[in-house]
């Protein structure tokens, strides 16, 4: 039996007294899959990924990560569930006044590791993106479509066991873009769980993979795993 | 971790902060220096004339006033000298007598002309207790003309002025310290909204409370520590300029005690930046940590 990543039980989500943005969510991530979260804009595909992440606690269901029930598991054990997930977010949120280099390797330095032992996998990765001439740059100075890919590569450095992107190819050209599929795919290949919210219909009938669309805050499987 | 890889970035736009940081530390550096200095003149002024007895023999009215205050001093040295607890006692020369009044009268024939009382210095032996109600006495009876003066109105005022002068010097000190020490909170506090979203991304990627907290308290300490060195620095050349002054025989103010410090009291200056810095590092500290706390 395949081992449950991610596991939502009748998950509901509303901020403050507002209406609920997740009505009745219920799927499971299994180790190693590759899905795709499709939705208009206002579906609660962020909000989704917020409860994913452990940003956010739902407010009422059951969210089970790498079999820890969220509602009990201990405060001083989240940061290291949150250590095994990587997030690229839709804003980037990278730091202005690190380099790209430095960038991509905080969640190494956030694990404890020295520079002298993530410096060749952090370059390679970066080359790996077409960003090798661009390590020193400071995200300021470069494109909408670079700070993605230096977001991207930051959430993949550390091989996380789950990999959470939100609109992850919007900045870039069909080119780039197919580039990082084939490095989530390549992830995947090596065992990280994947799940990309995304608007590209492109990319997801390109790519194949299991999608799950979210309509008004309620979860509908459009596409089953593979076998 | 390097200066230019450093998770908080060192900060634009905040030298109005360490401006303040400084000029409180300068204030708080000069508090302190004033507490030394007004603690050391108290102990200078009791200690220079506790010990000190001085008689006063006035011209006698009967009879030849120069022989007759000849006589009464004769006699109030012989009474001093064996008094038990007094270890010398000694008549003012003419020209000692004049060079005190000098400064009132100037130094004319007037002042030779006029009847001057002689005076007389006793020093009690260390250790040593007087009965300077017998003595008075006992000089009273060989010098009907005589006063005894053991200073203990004049000293016990000089105590009283100098108790005032430490004590307020101290408030002065522990108000400035609690102003200092808001400002760094504030400027602290205020430095840390900044980077909100910063403490949010870093929790996020799983950092432990620990690793956000070390990132910031450091960067706030040694902001706070350069700033209110600085500070200190300034308030240490001031005590060092007064004492220059005082090395090349000029008073920085006259008839207060000399307001330079000795090299081993400048040392108490460093408490500034010491303090400073702390209390930059635990408020970033308990600052984060208590913003962690509102996070999931």
């Amino acid at each position: 039996m395949v081992e449950a990543m991610v596991r939502f039980e009748n998950v509901g989500m509303r901020y403050g007294a507002g209406p609920e943005v997740l009505r009745d969510v219920t799927f499971v991530l299994e180790a190693g899959s590759f899905t795709f979260l499709t939705g208009l804009s206002g579906a609660g595909k962020t909000t989704l990924l917020k409860l994913i992440s452990v940003a956010e606690p739902p407010s009422r269901g059951l969210v089970t990560l790498f079999g820890h029930d969220l509602a009990t598991a201990k405060r001083s054990a989240l940061p290291a569930l949150r250590r095994r997930i990587g997030v690229v977010f839709q804003d980037f949120r990278l730091l202005d006044h690190l380099s790209a280099f430095d960038n991509v390797a905080l969640p190494l330095r956030i694990a404890g590791k020295h520079e002298s032992e993530y410096a060749r996998d952090v370059e390679e990765l970066l080359v790996w993106v077409g960003l090798g001439d661009r390590m020193t740059s400071q995200p300021p100075t470069l494109s909408g479509g670079e700070q993605q890919r230096v977001a991207i590569a930051r959430a993949v450095v550390a091989k996380p066991d789950l990999l959470i992107a939100d609109e992850p190819t919007g900045n870039v050209d069909p080119d780039i873009g197919a580039r990082l599929i084939r490095l989530f795919a390549e992830l995947n290949r090596l065992g990280t769980t994947v799940l990309i919210a995304t608007h590209d219909r492109t990319l997801v009938e390109r790519t194949r993979a299991r999608e799950m669309r979210l309509v008004d805050g309620r979860l509908v499987e459009l596409r089953t795993p593979r076998p | 971790m390097s200066a230019k890889n450093r998770i908080v970035p060192e900060e634009k736009g905040t030298a109005p902060l360490d401006v303040v940081i400084a000029v409180m530390a300068f204030l708080a550096a000069l508090a302190i220096g004033a507490s030394l200095i007004a603690d050391r003149a108290a102990s200078g002024w009791s200690e220079g004339l506790s010990g000190k007895l001085t008689i006063q023999i006035l011209p006698p009215t009967n009879g030849s006033p120069n022989e007759g205050l000849a006589k009464e001093t004769a006699a109030a040295l012989a009474v001093l000298r064996s008094t038990p607890g007094i270890a010398s006692a000694a008549p003012l020369s003419e020209d000692e007598q004049l060079k005190l009044v000098q400064p009132w009268l100037g130094a004319g024939n007037l002042v030779a002309d006029l009847p001057m009382p002689q005076l007389i210095d006793a020093n009690v032996a260390p250790g040593s207790t007087v009965d300077l109600q017998t003595l008075t006495a006992r000089l009273k009876a060989a010098a009907p003309d005589s006063i005894l003066d053991d200073h203990s109105r004049w000293i016990g005022r000089l105590r009283g002025l100098a108790r005032t002068l430490v004590w307020s010097a101290y408030a002065v000190l522990l108000l400035i310290a609690i102003a200092t020490a808001a400002t760094v909170s504030f400027a602290t506090r205020a430095g840390l909204e900044t980077h909100a979203e910063m403490v949010a991304l870093l929790h996020q990627m799983g950092a432990q409370a620990n690793f956000i907290a070390r990132a910031f308290e450091w960067h706030y300490f040694r902001a706070a520590l350069a700033a209110a060195a600085l500070g200190a620095v300034l308030a240490a050349l001031v005590f060092l300029a007064a004492g220059g002054l005082e090395f090349v025989g000029l008073e920085a103010v006259p008839f207060l005690p000399p307001l330079a410090l000795k090299p081993a009291e400048l040392g108490w200056l460093a408490a500034v930046p010491a303090a400073a810095g702390l209390i930059a590092y635990a408020t970033a500290r308990l600052s984060v940590l208590a913003a962690l706390r509102k996070i999931h």
